[in-house]
This record gives C-alpha cells, sequence and structure tokens, in this order.
C-alpha cells in the first residue's frame, strides 16, 4: 500500500507537541509508516523554504499552534499556506489545544486567534468546510501516545470513533481523575493539605480539575512512567476548551464543595454523597501511608 | 549584497540577513518571527498561574522556566521578610529534574542540530541512526525526569517552598537506572570510554584518549579548518551560582562580579525579539561561559589554544552534559526522601511581592521577574539566554552571534556557527 504523505505545519506555537511526540519510544516504527514530508525536529524530504514556497504532497496534515487570521512570518501568508494543506489532506489532525481550541496563546489576542474549527468551545467559519476530515487531540502539550495511536489507527484505516469536538472517543470518553492513585481520598473526601505528600486528594482545595477533564493521562501514563496527579500536582485541564482557567492552583467552592463537580453528576447527587463520606472519619486515610512501624 | 536566509532545526525559524563585502560577511541582522505575548497573558493573574503558563514559552526548555519561575516568587517572599529555607530534598530534586532537561537538550543538540549541519556542510551522508541516538536518550531522561514531575514537557510541579512529589525509594531506583542507562550511553556511543576516564582529561593533550560521537564530531570540525572559526568578544557572563557555574562575568579570563540591576534590555528594529546587554556591551552566555565561570580544567586548556572558537564553544556544550549525567546520578544516590519536599503552606498569599528568579537553562542564564499587585500580576519580565547571544547590533556593537560570522565566506559555515550557540527562536519571541 503507498504511504500517506505527512506533513507537520506550525502555527502560533512553543514547540512542546513536536518534542512531546518525540518522546515516544516508538517514535521511528510509527512515522515509518508514512512518507515525512516535513518535521520539525528533523532532517526531511523537504526544508521549511520549501514547504512554505512549494505545493508540497500532503494526505495527513498534522497542526500544531493557534490560528491567526493573516499570520504572516518572514513574509510569508502562513495562513494561507496552511489552508492549500488543508484542502489537499484526507487527515487533519489538530494537535494540542492551542491548534484544537487556542489554547494559551489565544489570550493574547482573542478576537483573532483560535484553534482551526474550534474557538474554544465555539465552532470557526472553518468549521463546516473541514469538520469530516478533523480529528482533535487536544492536550498542552499533546500527549505522544495518543497521535501515536491516532496514527496508527490511521495507517491501519481503522475507525476512529469521534465526539462532539472531533476527539477520538478511545482517549477522551475517560476523564483525569479515572486511574489517578489518590482516588481512594477522592471517595472519602480526604484534602492533600498543602504539596509534596503521598496521601491526599487535590480536587477540594488545591485546584485538580481531573473529575471534569477529559483525557486518559492516568491511563495511558506520560513518559510512560507518571502524570501530573500521581505526583501531587494538580490536573490544569489543560485538554480543554478552556484551558487556561484563572486561579489553577484554587478550587472554587459553593456550599463547603467543588463548585465544578465531576463530569456528569448532578451537583445534587455530588452534595449528598459529599455529606455520607465526610460524615465518616477514616483513620487510614488520615495518616501517613507510608510509616516505619519497625 | 545581501543574502537572505531562514535558517530552520533551532527551534523554530530564525531569518538572517548576511552583508557581503569583498566576497565575506561584513554584517548580519537577525529576525525573530511572532511574538506570542506571554508577558501579556501573565498579566492580572494569580501570581501563581505563572507556574503553569510560563513553561509555556518553550516545548524544549520549560522546564527551565518553571525553576525561574518558582524562585521569582520565592524571592519575592523573602524580600517581604517570609523566612524560609528549602529543604535539601526539595533543592535536589529540582537540581535533578532541571539537569536532566539539560542533558535533553545539549543532546538533542548534538545530534539533531549539530550532526546534520556539520554533514551538510562537509558533503558527507548522514545515516538515519544520528536521530534515533536523540531519540533513545530523550526518551530515557525526560522519564527519569516525569518520576518526579509527573511529565515532560509542561510540568508545573515545582511550587512555592518545595516539590509536589512525595517519592518513594522505588521510584528513586527506577531513575537510578534510567540515568545508568544514559551513562551506558555516553560511555559506549558518545564518548568510547568510562564516565570517569573522561572526567579525569584535565587537559587537550589527552583528548586522543576519546573515541565514540564526541570524537568524530571533534575530529570533523579539527581536519576541516573549522575549529577556529566562529570567534566573538570572547565575553561571557553567568547570571547564577549553581553546580555547574558561578554568577560572574569573564572577560577573556578576567572573571569579576555582577549584579543583575545593570542586565538591560533594548527594542530591536526588524525583529520581534529584544537585544540584552550588561552594562551596555554584549556578553555570551551558555555551557562555555558556565565552564569558564567555574575556571573547569579542561575548557580552559581548549580556550587557552582555540579561544571561544566553535571547536569550544561545541566542546563546552558536550562536555557539560557528561557532568551533568554523573551530578544527576550523584543527587539520587544522596537523596534523603525523609525530609520534607514542600515547607510552605500552599495558600501563602501573594499580594504585593517583587522577585527575581535566575535559573542555568541549556542555552545559558534565564531572568524571570514579577511584581504583583493585590495578589494580582502587575508586570512580569522574561529575558531568555538566546537574547544575550543572538541580539542585533547596538549602536555600533555587534551582537555575540553576528560578530562570531563575521569574515566568513561561506553561509553554510555561517549557518553552522549560528547554530553552535544553540539557538532558541521559541524562547525569543515569548
Amino acid at each position: 500500500m503507498k504511504k500517506l504523505n505527512l506533513v507537520w505545519f506550525q502555527l502560533i506555537t512553543c514547540n512542546g507537541n513536536s518534542h512531546s511526540f518525540f518522546n515516544n519510544n516508538d517514535f521511528f516504527s510509527i512515522i515509518k509508516k508514512f512518507n515525512l514530508i516535513y518535521y520539525p525536529l528533523l532532517e526531511t524530504q523537504y526544508s521549511y523554504d520549501e514547504l512554505l514556497t512549494k505545493n508540497l504532497n500532503c494526505d495527513i496534515l498534522i497542526i500544531e499552534g493557534a490560528y491567526k487570521n493573516g499570520f504572516e512570518k518572514f513574509g510569508y501568508k502562513i495562513d494561507e499556506i496552511l489552508l492549500n494543506y488543508a484542502n489537499k489532506a484526507k487527515y487533519i489532525i489538530t494537535a494540542g489545544t492551542c491548534a484544537t481550541y487556542g489554547g494559551i496563546f489565544k489570550e493574547n489576542d482573542p478576537n483573532n486567534i483560535s484553534g482551526f474549527i474550534f474557538d474554544k468551545e465555539q465552532k470557526t467559519k472553518r468549521f463546516d468546510k473541514f469538520k469530516n476530515r478533523v480529528i482533535s487531540i487536544p492536550g498542552c502539550p499533546i500527549h505522544p501516545k495518543w497521535l501515536g495511536f491516532v496514527l496508527q489507527m490511521i495507517s491501519q484505516n481503522k475507525k476512529i470513533i469521534l465526539d462532539e469536538f472531533k476527539r477520538p472517543k478511545e482517549l477522551f470518553a475517560y476523564t483525569v481523575h479515572n486511574g489517578c492513585i489518590r482516588n481512594e481520598y477522592f471517595e472519602w473526601k480526604v484534602d492533600t493539605k498543602g504539596f509534596g505528600h503521598k496521601e491526599g486528594c487535590m480536587f477540594y482545595e488545591q485546584g485538580c480539575q481531573g473529575p471534569y477533564t477529559h483525557g486518559s493521562c492516568n491511563k495511558i501514563l506520560w513518559n510512560e512512567i507518571s502524570s501530573k496527579t500521581i505526583t501531587g500536582t494538580p490536573c490544569f485541564g489543560c485538554t480543554e476548551p478552556t484551558f487556561p482557567k484563572k486561579r489553577l492552583f484554587f478550587t472554587k467552592t459553593s456550599m463547603g464543595i467543588p463548585k465544578e463537580v465531576p463530569l456528569g453528576v448532578s451537583k445534587r447527587a455530588y452534595l449528598t454523597l459529599t455529606g455520607v463520606a465526610k460524615s465518616f472519619k477514616i483513620k487510614r486515610l488520615e495518616s501517613k501511608l507510608i510509616k516505619d512501624d519497625s | 549584497m545581501i543574502v537572505k536566509k531562514i535558517i530552520e532545526k533551532i527551534e523554530g525559524e530564525a531569518e538572517v540577513k548576511y552583508s557581503f563585502k569583498n566576497g565575506a560577511i561584513n554584517d548580519a541582522t537577525i529576525n525573530f518571527a511572532n511574538n506570542r505575548g506571554i508577558e501579556e497573558i501573565l498579566k492580572n493573574r494569580p501570581p501563581r498561574d505563572s507556574l503553569v503558563i510560563t513553561p509555556r514559552v518553550c516545548g524544549i526548555c520549560n522546564h527551565a522556566h518553571l525553576i525561574a519561575a518558582v524562585k521569582a516568587l520565592e524571592d519575592g517572599l523573602k524580600k517581604n521578610k517570609i523566612d524560609f529555607e528549602l529543604t535539601n530534598k526539595a533543592k535536589d530534586i529540582r537540581d535533578f529534574t532541571l539537569f536532566c532537561e539539560l542533558i535533553q537538550n545539549h543532546i538533542k543538540w548534538l545530534y539533531l542540530t549539530i550532526y546534520p549541519e556539520l554533514f551538510k556542510l562537509l558533503n558527507l551522508k548522514l545515516n538515519d541512526s544520528y536521530a534515533l541516538k536523540a531519540s533513545y536518550v530523550t526518551n530515557t531522561i525526560t522519564k527519569a525526569m516525569a518520576i518526579f514531575s509527573g511529565q515532560w514537557p509542561h510540568s508545573s510541579y515545582a511550587v512555592i517552598g518545595g516539590v509536589s512529589c512525595d517519592p518513594t525509594f522505588i521510584d528513586i531506583m527506577q531513575a537510578t537506572s534510567l540515568i545508568d542507562e544514559v551513562i551506558t550511553f555516553f560511555e559506549k556511543v558518545l564518548l568510547g570510554l568510562d564516565l570517569e576516564e573522561y572526567l579525569e582529561i584535565n587537559s587537550i593533550t589527552n583528548l586522543d584518549k576519546l573515541k565514540g560521537d564526541f570524537s568524530e564530531i571533534l575530529y570533523l570540525i579539527g581536519k576541516n579548518n573549522l575549529a577556529t572559526i566562529g570567534k566573538s568578544y570572547d565575553r561571557f557572563i553567568t547570571l547564577s551560582d549553581s553546580k555547574i557555574s558561578k554568577k560572574s562575568k569573564v572577560i577573556i579570563t578576567t572573571k569579576s562580579d555582577i549584579e543583575l540591576k545593570f542586565v538591560k534590555e533594548h527594542m530591536q528594529q526588524n525583529s520581534q525579539s529584544k537585544a540584552v546587554t550588561y552594562k551596555n556591551r554584549f556578553y555570551e552566555t551558555g555551557p562555555l561561559a558556565r565552564a569558564m565561570s567555574i575556571k573547569e580544567p579542561i575548557i580552559k586548556s581548549m580556550h587557552k589554544k582555540y579561544k571561544d572558537s566553535l571547536i569550544t564553544r561545541v566542546y563546552a556544550r558536550v562536555h557539560e552534559a557528561v557532568k551533568l549525567i554523573k551530578l544527576a546520578k550523584d543527587i539520587l544516590v544522596n537523596l534523603n526522601i525523609n525530609q520534607d519536599s514542600c515547607v510552605i503552606d500552599s495558600k501563602i498569599k501573594l499580594g504585593d511581592i517583587e522577585g527575581i528568579g535566575t535559573v542555568e537553562a541549556s542555552r545559558g542564564s534565564l531572568i524571570h521577574k514579577i511584581k504583583t499587585k493585590r495578589c494580582l500580576i502587575e508586570s512580569y519580565q522574561i529575558i531568555v539566554p538566546t537574547q544575550w547571544n543572538l541580539s542585533n547590533s547596538l549602536n555600533e556593537q555587534r551582537g555575540v552571534a553576528i560578530k562570531a560570522m563575521i569574515g566568513l565566506k561561506d553561509i553554510n559555515k555561517a549557518s553552522l556557527v549560528f547554530k553552535s550557540f544553540d539557538v532558541c527562536s521559541v524562547c525569543t519571541v515569548k
């Protein structure tokens, strides 16, 4: 079978997605399945100059970075060049939160900067034209494995089931909370009491957004070994259209419970459950996990 | 005659306009495009948000930005008479993760930037293994780092007063194994000799012991008369004390103290980045400057013969990666996991503070300055290493990299010199 031509195209970005994807330990076996036209970290068939000036083959377009109307770089009309490749591509992957929703760099010029087909939760004017070809893989940065899996599914011609934001359900039907090693503390509403502890949940005071953030960070681990919440850092909701919210290390509360409740759970249900859980004191969960009793 | 060229694979791209006179470069201007406005984005946010936003300045040195950001907040608290001292455990873990990121950077620079550029210049065929090598080291070292930081890129695990993680001995063991893997790579592939044996080399007369990729690069540079190109002002600056640096400036070989208040940014025409000077003079920053600041014997020996040329710059960066892997291993061996990870209450008020954080990032010294008012960021300033090295000319004084390229006749050679500074165009247009 003829290999699909893959173009990695950067807009307004920190390069974090290119570096994150390179962190795949099977990086080379993944890209071997494609004809790599351009990728910013490696010597590829064509130079950056050629990417901008020649009309290169493109079956899969990976977009990294936020979209800006009339974006120019070194005198080139970058947005027009991008649209030319997008028109040709069979698949368009928006790699990372900037390319998907606008992300952090949108904050600098909210009226002109957005994702490719989404502007936070809204659709951009490009949505109708490209909606059937776009696959969104948000994350700041993109999780290397998630992109690796999607590319492999494309190379095997597998159907990728997508949700309303064009995210693959196999990756984004989960929340970051799923698989978090602090779940027991979440169940019994035991806060972590500051940073630097193995014990406790960060949902109640430290701003963790894991229970309502789409992503499988705790199912498919970062760097194959860990995640933010495992190492005691809150989830900042970096895969969501709302990223970055303000007051990222702080949980807003209402009636003593987090204002934003776990995904799909009603406030009433959550409040009731919290009241019950909090009425019990579980001694084991209030003490240090590892004590040397010898 | 003016020749324009886009230089790529430098963490983004830069456009260089070379002026030629009598067949040689007599001036150049460097243009970094599209400013992303991170300093503006931070305004009016709660100060702690800087720990999440600033790593996003850069995909390859995000961790250095995190450490600079947290140090700026801590400095602000200390200036407000809040007395605290990080535990050795927290300091060591921060050093460890930072060193891992530096090694990742240096190795990517060697295999993904210098190797291809040098081979292209010399018309040699490059096989694909160079990228595989970069991938192996990068994956292994960032995995070791993520045991503490949760992930790389874009972790926010360094919090005010320490770190968010509380590792177990099993975590340390896993990280140690991964560091040992990288040491093995260094010994078998990069150096062709044992780590300890390499670190004993303190004079260029002993460089014949070197084998492996490092010796290949040095041999190719030497054999093709490239060793002495790329000389600049022979002036170096390092803005922080660390295990690999001493806060100082070094002019040729004379070292003296510095004060951060003399560091100044200047607007530049035709570029989205600002120039930076110390007492209105340009200085080189980076691994070579750091090595000069601590009088590293092998670099002193190299500098004595070659000054601040291409070969000294290349040597200093690879040498630093080797030193760092040893330091990273030592940290793990001596880490006391029984101390507190964090000594500051996570809700401490950051009402009106003014702080500076400096850190040694892979390309040189990095500065973050924060000023808050009523618990919101009033101003945030970031000065990145590439601004030092890649400034354009200012008041008749040429930028460090521009000076290093003057006199060269071949644009490809100039490009190699340019890349020897390990440019980060992404950071520069923060």
